[in-house]
């Protein structure tokens, strides 16, 4: 079993979780700061380019050398453990320190390129970053503090009928790195299975991608979408309320495209989408608005929050109402 | 006499492929079986013709003619051949570094033209964004509230105690500098000037 940090962390912010679901954050350091996680978040931190990476737009030269920039930052603010809020950040970041360890030649082109652009300091020398001890997905951290987390919990979500959706790219890419099944991957029921609640486990598809495919989504919609299609049927079949997630990719894909989904085969699915982040700070009893950031949903999770003992102020047609619309 | 003209360099390809800077060190191309793991666990391949045990046989046959097929592009990138190939192959990754052939011969290009607002947008905020076409597919898709979550993101991001995404000038500074000497940015402008 890896070592796993609680402190000297970097929570290395996503490009998805900014502008889509900015509530997988807020939560996030939620739960750290009631579990004493130490953490640090970095304005000047770039973006890891995964989506770029996979719509085989950047390069892997120019990824590198922009995640050597990214590994200074957390150095030099003594947080050199980085934990992604995303899995494709994780996968990139992953591969980026490996190439820099084992690559002489692209170690020495990604500083030729760091000291053109006036940033020497930059430099990466040989195993500054440990592929398995410096970079985590958050969902590892949790994992780690889930008896600690087990005892912050007030509200009741043990009700609803429970399935996970663990990201290829953390279960998949680095395989050897993965904890809690690659095959059979539990990290998340691991989580809520020590908050005292159990998910549905094993189902079929469990492992299957959730279709949105990086550039598959936007240039072969109807296939990208009949992959998530099956995934939600066979959840469905399951009489599954609520699907965690650990990737706001995958999030998005299911979140955002269920109406449409629904709309497309005529039928509803009734699942509601978690990370899981939102789903332990919303069981530690933190604002639906205000922390998970709900009213970012494509999919209401007001219908969730009716059905609980706990009363919330809730905002229903109008989360949005405040705000400008167009 | 019958005589029969042997390839000079039978494992071009494969080792293009391994020679790669994406290539992985361990990336077991060579141990290939093709025992077809890859290709009944994929995606792509349970949706379209995209084959990958098929596409690993081309390049260990140095058949060429395989980064030029437009099946490649049907890959998901999900890795799940990756973790279910019992020989340590990988190929996923072997379809990346095919794409990269393909865009560096011209074709591909074509294939990630309409991706470019992605680096621009990365050169100017430190961070990409779904360019514009398929935003608004996306908000045909999803609502015009995707829209309305989109012109208020940043004031929902004051309510939740987050900052500001976009990074400072001078981290922007940098990042334009380092994509500048890495040759992206001449990659961006050579992608742009494809024709379809």
């Amino acid at each position: 079993m890896k070592t796993i940090p609680d402190k000297d962390i970097l929570l290395f912010k996503s490009c998805l979780v900014n502008v889509e679901y900015p509530g997988v954050e807020s939560s996030a350091c939620y739960i750290f700061d009631k579990v004493g996680v130490e953490y640090y978040v970095d304005k000047r931190q770039s973006c890891c380019t995964g989506l770029g990476h996979y719509y085989d737009l950047f390069d892997q030269l120019s990824t590198t050398a922009l995640a050597a920039r990214n590994f200074h930052i957390a150095a030099k603010t003594n947080h050199k453990n980085i934990v992604t809020l995303c899995a494709t950040c994780y996968a990139i970041l992953k591969k980026t320190v490996k190439i820099l360890n084992y690559n002489e030649d692209a170690r020495n082109k990604v500083n030729t390129i760091l000291d053109e652009s006036g940033l020497p300091e930059m430099e990466y020398t040989q195993d500054d970053m440990d592929p398995s001890k410096n970079i985590f997905h958050i969902a590892e951290i949790l994992f780690n503090k889930r008896d600690e987390i087990s005892k912050y919990i007030t509200v009741d979500l043990s009700e609803f009928k429970i399935a996970t959706h663990h990201a290829c790219h953390y279960c998949k890419v680095h395989y050897n790195d993965t904890i809690e099944g690659v095959r059979e991957p539990n990290l998340m029921d691991g989580i809520v299975n020590a908050m005292g609640i159990d998910t549905i486990g094993w189902y079929d598809h469990k492992r299957v991608t959730c279709g949105a495919g990086f550039r598959q989504r936007f240039t072969n919609k109807e296939i990208s979408l009949a992959v998530t299609s099956e995934k939600l049927e066979v959840l469905e079949d399951k009489n599954v309320e609520i699907l965690l997630h650990m990737c706001p990719n995958c999030q998005m894909q299911f979140d955002r495209y269920q109406p449409y989904i629904e709309k497309k085969l005529g039928k509803k699915f009734n699942i509601f989408h978690l990370n899981i982040t939102q789903y332990i700070a919303l069981a530690m009893g933190a604002d639906p608005y205000s922390v998970l950031g709900i009213q970012t949903h494509t999919v209401p999770i007001e219908p969730l929050l009716k059905r609980l003992k706990q009363k919330y102020d809730l905002k229903e047609d109008n989360r949005l109402k405040t705000l400008k619309s167009v | 006499m019958k005589t029969i003209k042997l390839d000079k360099n039978p494992l071009k390809l494969v080792k293009d492929v391994l020679n790669d800077l994406k290539a992985s060190p361990d990336l077991g191309i060579y141990k290939c079986v093709q025992c077809g793991m890859c290709a009944s666990i994929c995606p792509g391949a349970s949706q379209t013709e995209y084959d990958p045990r098929d596409m690993i046989r081309r390049v260990l046959e140095n058949d060429e003619t395989i980064i030029d097929d437009e099946t490649i592009w049907d890959c998901f990138s999900c890795y799940t051949c990756n973790s279910i190939c019992p020989s340590g192959n990988n190929a996923s990754e072997v379809n990346q570094i095919l794409r990269q052939m393909s865009i560096e011969k011209g074709e591909g290009a074509q294939k990630i033209k309409d991706f470019c607002a992605y680096g621009d947008s990365f050169m100017e905020m430190g961070i990409g964004s779904i360019p514009n076409e398929f935003f608004n597919v996306m908000v045909k898709d999803v609502g015009n509230k995707y829209m309305d979550l989109k012109v208020n993101i940043e004031d929902i991001r004051t309510d939740l105690g987050l900052g500001n995404y976009i990074l400072p000038k001078e981290s922007t500074d940098e990042i334009e500098a380092i994509l500048d000497n890495s040759g992206f940015k001449v990659r961006l402008e050579k992608i742009k000037r494809c024709k379809k």
